[in-house]
C-alpha cells in the first residue's frame, strides 16, 4: 500500500531559524491521513518538541489531533484548548490543516512542516494511479494510461524522445508513460485510432478554480446541512413510489412471534387449538416495557413454538391457520372521540393496541406516551431517509388523514404544544398533501427537511428540526421532543377510530432484484417469502435480501420468517463481493458520522479488543446507521465491530 | 476524492457508436460529487439501441482488489462488448483499464481537482502541496492558491478594490496576507529575503 | 533561404548546429562559424539546450544571418507557454529568420536550473501545429494576424536508432499530419538500424537528415551509452576509439568514423546535420572525407 501521508517536518535548520524569535508556543499536530492506519501515535509531534526543548523554548501546552482540516471537528475540539501565555501555535500539519487553524486561532500560527508534492491526485484506495483531475480527460486516447501523470512533461500527442531503454528520462524509475501507451494501443489494435486523432492542445482553462471552489462550499453546505455528518446515498425509490398501496392476499398460516418490540416478550394467552378471530389478543405485555399481541387472521392456533425471527435468529410463536372470513374479534370496537377521551385513556388503548414504533426499533408507543419530562413539540418523522423503501410515503398520501388523527392524539396525550411533521424533499406529493390537510390546524406544520441520511434517526431529527441536542445517553424527552414513525401515528388512529389493534402493516417489498416491486398492506405474521414469491421472485442468483433498508436493515438468510410490526421493507439487492482491507485514514467516518465519533478507532480498537479504549471513545453513543461503513472505502464491517464493541462495554458494567 | 463531469454527448455518442458496450460506474466519491442523475439519463438512451452488455453500478473501484472481486461477476458481459465505459474519475478508469489490458477502456467523465487532498473533506481552503510551505510568511493564507498567479513575494498590482484582476469575486489574496498580518502584528515578515520557488519538490517525495 | 528549397532542388542538405555561450559575447561562435560553417546549406541554433541557461536562440539566429549563413531557429516547449512561444516565431519572421526546427525540449530537471517550472504548455506536435496556424494568418486563441503571415520551413525530429522504433514513426507519423516538413534525426552509430528505419519513415514523403556526433573519447561515448536518449555507440566502434589514444584525442579518429557513417547512410536519406559540440572545426575535415 502506498503512504500518502501529506507532510514532513521542515528542516532542522529552518525550524531552529523559525523559532529562534518565538517563545511559549502551543503545538497541534495532525494524525496523519491516507496512509495505513499501524500507529495511534505518529512521531512527528515529539520530534518537533525535541528540537523547541533544545532551542530552549517554552512550550505552553501540545495536542494531536485526528484530520485537522475537518473543521467543524476541529474547531470544537479546539475550543479552549490553548493555555494562557500561548504565544505562538505552530502547527505539524499539511497545509489545509494549518490554514484551519490560522483562521480559528486568531494568534500567530506557524508551520513546522512543508506539503509533500505529490504529481496528481491519488484515488480514495492508496494506489499508485493518480489523475491530475486535468478537467479534459485523456484516457480515451491513450488506452486508458494517464499521459498527464504518466509522462513527466505530461506530452499529449506522444513521446518527447528522450527515454532511453523504455525509462523515462527524467526518473529512470520510471517507465516511459507513451512506450505503455503506444504497446496498449498495439496490444489492443488501437493504433490507427491514435494516429487519426486530430492535434491535442490543452486547454489551461477548463479548471475552473472558482467553479469547483463554489460547488465545495455547497457540497459542504449539505453535508452540514442540519446536522453534522450524513450521506447521500442513491435513493432508488423510483422502483416504488408512485405504485398504490396493494392489499396482499390473505395468507393461509401466520407466524406470529411473541417479540416484534423492544423489552419483554409477551406471553402467550391461547392455546394450541384454540379458535381466534381477528384482532384478538393472544399475547399479553410481560413488563413495563413490553407489549401485547393480536391475531390477523380468524381461525385455529396450530402450533405456538420457536420459528425463524428476522432479527432475533429464533423466536417463540403462536402459529394460527386462517379459516379465511376474517372474523373480527368482538373487542373491535371503536372509542370515543378524541376530545372526549382522556389521555390516561388514550395511552390504554395505545398499549392494548399492541403498538410499538413501526420504524424498526419497536419501542412501546405507550410508554413513549408517557414521557418523564414536559414535552412542547411532537415530530412526526416523515423523512423515511433508508434508500428504497417508501412505506410511510405511501401511508402520508393514502392515509392522510388517519396520521394527522393520530398526530393530533399524541398531542392531546403529551400535552405538547404543537406537531412538526418533518417529510423529505423528494417526497413533493407528500408534503403538499399535508400542507393542504393541516393548512387549517393551527397548531400542527409541515417542515421540510433536505434529502440526508439519517434523518430519521430521533436525534438526528431533533438537531435538524428544532436544533437541539439531545445529551449523550439521554432521550428526545429530554430536550422536550417526542418523535413518532408515520406508520406507529396511523396505527394509533386506527387504535382509537376503530378500535383496531396493530395486526398489519405497510410493507414496501422492492430492490433492482426483484421482479415485480410494490407497496403492501400485509397482515402480521404472513411469511415473508410468500411476499417475495407474490411479487414474482427473485432475479438471477447472488441476491441479498434483507428486512428492512439496505442501510440499517437485517440480512436475511433464511427467507421463512414472518412480517413484524417493525417491517417496513424486504428488499432484494445484487450482492456485493467484497472484502475487508486495512483501514488507510481517509477521514470519511469521521466526516459522515452523526454522532461526532471517530469509527476508525473503533474498527481499530475492536480488532485489539480494547473495549476500554472503545468506551472512551463513546462506543455507546453509536446509533448504528452505518454511514461509516457505506463510506468505507476500505470495506470494513465497523458496525459489526462496534456492536461487538458496545456488547463488551455492556458486560463490563 | 474527485469532481467528476459528463463528458459532451456528441464525445460518449463518437466513443460508442455502433458498439457493444458495458457500463461500470463508480459512486464511491458520490459524496463529493458524482452526476449520477445525468448519467442514469445517458446511459437509458444508450440502451435502448440494445447494444449494452451490462452494467455495474459499484464504489471504489480505485480499490483493485475489491474492484476485481465485482467486476469478476461480469466478464461475461464484459467479455461481450467493444468498449467499456467508466463513469468515475481518472483513478478508476486507469484501474478498470489495468485489469482489462485487452479491451478498450474509456472515459465518460472529465475530472476536476478538489481544493483540498482527497478523501478528508472538501474545503474553501487550499493546499496547492507545493512542497515547501510558505504559510509562515503570509499571516496563515496560502499565497499559492489565494493569488491566481501564485505569487510569492507580495501583489502584483493588478487587483482592483481589493479584487483580483483575473477573477472579480475573488478577494487579492496578497491584500488578505497583509491584512491578516497587520492584525498579528507580524508586519514584519513582509521584509523577508525575496522568495525563489522550487518546482522540484517532488522529489522529495520520491526519496 | 528556406532549407526546403534545397530538398526540392535535391540537394543532399547538410547542416551543423552551434550552441550559444552561457554569456552575451558572441564573438566566437560568430568566427567559428563564419570560418567552418560557411560552405554548408544551413546552422542550427540550440535553444537553452539541455535545459542548460544560454544565450538566446533567436538572437544568436539573428547575429548568424547577418554574418552571411542561414540559421535554422531551434525552439523548444520547455519555457514558454503558447503565447510566448508565437510572440517568438513572429519575431523570428520579422528578422527574416524563415527556417525552424521545433521540439519539446529537456526537462528542466535535466539542466543547471532544476528547480525551474517546467512549462510545456505545448509539445512538438502542437507547435508545429501552431506555426501551421500562424502560416494561415491566424493565431492559436483564433484571432487573425495584422497584415502578411509569415511563412516558416518547419522541422522537427525523430529519433530512428530508439530501442521504439515503432512509436517513434507514429510520433513522426503525427508531426507530419500536422504540418513538418523535414526531419533532423538523433545521433546515428548504428547505419544498419538507421537504413532499417528509413525503410519505414520513407512513406511519409519527408527530407530526412541524418544526424552525426563525432566522437570525441571513449568516455564521451560512454556517457551517450548510459545517459543520451536513442543513442547507441556499438562496442567495435568503442574499441577503434580506445585503440589509438593520440589518434583519437587529435579527432583524427572521430572523424573517420562519422565520415564512415555519413557514407553508409547517404543514398537512404536527403541530408544530414552535424552536432559538432565543440569541433566545429573538425566539419570541414569530416565533409571532405564523407565526400560531400
Amino acid at each position: 500500500m502506498e503512504n500518502y501521508t501529506k507532510y514532513k517536518l521542515k528542516s532542522n535548520d529552518e525550524l531552529k531559524s523559525l523559532l529562534a524569535d518565538k517563545d511559549n508556543l502551543f503545538i497541534i499536530a495532525c494524525n496523519k491521513c491516507f496512509k495505513e492506519f499501524e500507529t495511534i501515535d505518529e512521531p512527528d509531534c515529539d520530534e518537533f518538541e525535541k528540537i523547541v526543548t533544545e532551542c530552549g523554548k517554552t512550550i505552553t501546552g501540545k495536542v494531536k489531533v485526528d484530520f485537522l482540516c475537518n473543521k467543524p471537528q476541529t474547531e470544537r475540539k479546539l475550543q479552549d484548548m490553548i493555555p494562557e501565555g500561548t504565544e505562538n501555535i505552530f502547527v505539524i500539519s499539511c497545509g489545509l490543516g494549518i490554514q484551519t487553524i490560522a483562521d480559528l486561532a486568531g494568534k500567530p500560527v506557524y508551520a513546522a512542516s512543508n506539503s509533500l508534492n505529490y504529481r496528481g491526485h491519488h484515488g480514495m484506495a492508496l494506489t499508485k494511479k493518480s489523475c491530475d483531475a486535468c478537467a479534459q480527460c485523456y484516457l480515451n486516447i491513450t488506452g486508458g494510461v494517464c499521459p498527464i501523470v504518466d509522462c513527466s512533461k505530461s506530452l499529449v500527442n506522444g513521446q518527447c524522445g528522450g527515454s532511453k531503454d523504455g525509462k523515462c528520462e527524467v526518473d529512470c524509475n520510471k517507465d516511459c508513460a507513451w512506450e505503455k501507451i503506444y504497446k496498449r494501443l498495439e496490444k489492443q489494435g488501437r493504433l490507427e485510432e491514435f494516429l487519426n486523432q486530430p492535434v491535442q492542445i490543452r486547454d489551461f482553462s477548463k479548471v475552473n478554480v472558482k467553479y469547483v471552489n463554489d460547488y465545495v462550499k455547497a457540497v459542504r453546505g449539505d453535508r452540514l446541512e442540519g446536522y453534522y455528518g450524513g450521506v447521500h446515498p442513491s435513493e432508488r425509490k423510483e422502483f416504488t413510489e408512485h405504485l398504490a398501496l396493494e392489499r396482499f392476499p390473505d395468507p393461509e398460516v401466520v407466524v406470529i412471534p411473541l417479540s416484534m418490540h423492544a423489552g419483554a416478550p409477551a406471553n402467550p394467552v391461547v392455546q394450541v387449538g384454540d379458535t381466534v378471530k381477528v384482532g384478538q389478543k393472544i399475547g399479553e405485555a410481560a413488563a413495563f416495557i413490553s407489549s401485547p399481541i393480536h391475531s390477523s387472521v380468524s381461525g385455529t392456533v396450530i402450533a405456538i413454538e420457536p420459528h425463524g425471527h428476522a432479527t432475533r435468529g429464533e423466536c417463540l410463536s403462536v402459529v394460527i391457520k386462517s379459516d379465511g372470513k376474517n372474523t373480527l374479534h368482538e373487542s373491535v370496537q371503536p372509542h370515543k372521540d378524541l376530545d372526549s377521551l382522556t389521555p390516561e385513556e388514550i395511552v390504554e388503548i395505545v398499549r392494548e393496541a399492541g403498538i410499538v414504533g413501526m420504524g424498526g426499533a419497536g419501542f412501546p408507543t405507550s410508554v413513549k406516551l408517557k414521557p418523564p419530562k414536559p414535552i412542547d413539540t411532537i415530530l412526526l418523522n416523515g423523512c423515511e431517509c433508508e434508500p428504497l423503501l417508501t412505506a410511510d410515503h405511501r401511508v402520508l398520501l393514502e392515509f392522510a388523514d388517519d396520521v394527522i388523527y393520530g398526530l393530533k392524539a399524541i398531542i392531546k396525550t403529551v400535552g405538547a404544544e404543537k406537531g412538526l411533521i418533518v417529510i423529505e424533499d423528494n417526497k413533493q406529493d407528500a408534503i403538499e398533501l399535508m400542507q393542504a390537510k393541516t393548512a387549517d390546524i393551527s397548531n400542527i406544520d409541515v417542515v421540510v427537511a433536505k434529502t440526508k441520511y439519517p434523518q430519521g434517526a430521533e436525534k438526528m431529527l431533533i438537531k435538524r428540526v428544532m436544533n437541539r441536542k439531545v445529551p449523550s445517553g439521554g432521550l428526545p424527552a429530554d430536550v422536550g421532543c417526542v418523535v413518532s414513525n408515520i406508520s406507529t401515528t396511523k396505527a394509533i388512529s386506527d387504535a382509537i377510530q376503530k378500535g383496531m389493534p396493530l395486526i398489519e402493516r405497510v410493507v414496501t417489498v422492492t430492490g433492482e432484484r426483484l421482479k415485480k416491486p410494490g407497496n403492501y398492506i400485509v397482515k402480521i405474521g404472513t411469511n415473508t417469502k410468500d411476499l417475495i414469491d407474490y411479487c414474482g421472485g427473485i432475479i438471477g442468483d447472488d441476491v441479498t435480501i434483507k428486512a428492512g433498508g439496505p442501510m440499517m436493515g437485517f440480512l436475511l438468510n433464511d427467507v421463512n420468517v414472518p412480517i413484524m410490526k417493525g417491517s417496513n421493507g424486504i428488499i432484494a439487492v445484487e450482492t456485493d463481493h467484497t472484502v475487508e482491507l486495512p483501514c488507510i485514514k481517509c477521514g470519511r467516518c469521521v466526516d459522515v458520522c452523526p454522532m461526532d465519533l471517530s469509527p476508525l478507532y473503533f474498527a481499530k480498537y475492536a480488532d485489539q479488543e480494547n473495549w476500554q479504549g472503545m468506551k472512551e471513545m463513546n462506543v455507546m453513543d453509536c446509533v448504528e446507521c452505518r454511514c461509516c461503513e457505506y463510506i468505507c472505502s476500505s470495506k470494513i464491517p465497523l458496525v459489526t465491530k462496534i456492536k461487538a464493541g458496545k456488547n463488551a462495554v455492556r458486560g463490563m458494567k | 476524492m474527485l469532481i467528476t463531469e459528463l463528458k459532451p454527448r456528441e464525445t460518449i455518442a463518437s466513443l460508442v457508436e455502433g458498439k457493444k458496450v458495458f457500463f461500470i460506474n463508480c459512486q464511491g466519491c458520490k459524496e463529493v460529487h458524482f452526476p449520477e442523475k445525468e448519467i442514469k439519463e445517458l446511459q437509458k438512451e444508450l440502451a435502448a439501441d440494445g447494444n449494452v452488455t451490462g452494467v455495474i453500478t459499484t464504489d471504489y473501484i480505485c480499490n483493485p482488489e475489491n474492484m476485481k472481486l465485482r467486476l469478476e461477476r461480469h466478464m461475461s458481459e464484459i467479455e461481450a462488448a467493444d468498449v467499456v465505459l467508466v463513469f468515475s474519475c481518472g483513478v478508476g478508469v486507469q484501474t478498470i483499464a489495468d485489469y482489462l489490458e485487452d479491451k478498450k477502456v474509456c472515459a465518460g467523465c472529465d475530472t476536476y481537482p478538489l481544493p483540498g487532498f482527497q478523501g478528508v473533506t472538501p474545503l474553501e481552503y487550499n493546499c496547492d502541496q507545493c512542497g515547501e510551505c510558505y504559510l509562515n510568511l503570509t499571516g496563515g493564507i496560502c499565497p499559492i492558491t489565494a493569488c491566481s498567479k501564485s505569487l510569492v513575494n507580495g501583489q502584483c498590482g493588478g487587483s482592483k478594490d481589493g479584487m483580483c484582476e483575473v477573477d472579480g469575486n475573488m478577494e487579492c489574496g496578497w491584500e488578505r496576507i497583509y491584512r491578516r498580518l497587520e492584525q498579528l502584528g507580524r508586519l514584519d515578515v513582509l521584509k523577508c529575503p525575496t522568495q525563489v520557488r522550487n518546482f522540484a519538490t517532488d522529489d522529495e517525495v520520491s526519496k | 533561404m528556406k532549407i526546403t528549397e534545397a530538398f526540392e532542388r535535391g540537394e543532399f542538405v547538410v547542416t551543423a548546429e552551434v550552441g550559444p555561450p552561457k554569456g552575451c559575447h558572441i564573438e566566437h561562435v560568430l568566427e567559428e562559424a563564419k570560418t567552418y560553417l560557411s560552405g554548408i546549406t544551413a546552422v542550427n541554433v540550440t535553444d537553452n539546450q539541455s535545459s542548460v541557461m544560454r544565450l538566446g536562440s533567436l538572437a544568436t539566429c539573428k547575429a548568424l544571418k547577418d554574418e552571411g549563413l542561414t540559421p535554422i531557429y531551434q525552439l523548444t516547449c520547455r519555457d514558454r507557454n503558447r503565447i510566448a512561444l508565437q510572440s517568438d516565431l513572429l519575431s523570428a519572421a520579422m528578422l527574416g529568420i524563415e527556417n525552424l526546427l521545433l521540439l519539446t525540449g529537456d526537462h528542466t530537471k535535466m539542466g543547471d536550473h532544476p528547480q525551474a517550472k517546467p512549462v510545456f504548455d505545448l509539445d512538438s506536435v502542437s507547435l508545429i501545429h501552431t506555426v501551421k496556424q500562424l502560416e494561415s494568418g491566424v493565431d492559436l486563441g483564433g484571432n487573425e494576424l495584422v497584415g502578411e503571415p509569415p511563412k516558416f520551413a518547419k522541422g522537427a525530429v525523430v529519433s530512428p536508432c530508439s530501442d521504439s522504433i515503432d512509436a517513434q514513426l507514429a510520433k513522426m507519423e503525427r508531426k507530419v499530419a500536422a504540418g513538418c516538413e523535414y526531419f533532423q534525426t538523433q545521433a546515428v552509430f548504428e547505419p544498419e538500424k538507421f537504413i532499417k528505419f528509413m525503410e519505414k519513415a520513407k512513406q511519409f514523403g519527408k527530407p530526412v537528415q541524418v544526424g552525426i556526433i563525432i566522437p570525441k573519447s571513449v568516455g564521451m561515448v560512454k556517457f551517450m551509452n548510459n545517459n543520451v536518449a536513442g543513442v547507441h555507440v556499438p562496442d567495435d566502434m568503442i574499441e577503434e576509439l580506445r585503440a589509438d589514444k593520440e589518434k583519437t584525442k587529435a579527432g583524427i579518429t572521430g572523424v573517420e568514423i562519422a565520415a564512415r557513417i555519413i557514407k553508409e547512410c547517404r543514398p537512404y536519406c536527403q541530408g544530414v546535420h552535424i552536432m559538432a559540440l565543440g569541433w566545429e572545426s573538425k566539419v570541414p575535415d569530416l565533409l571532405k572525407q564523407a565526400g560531400l
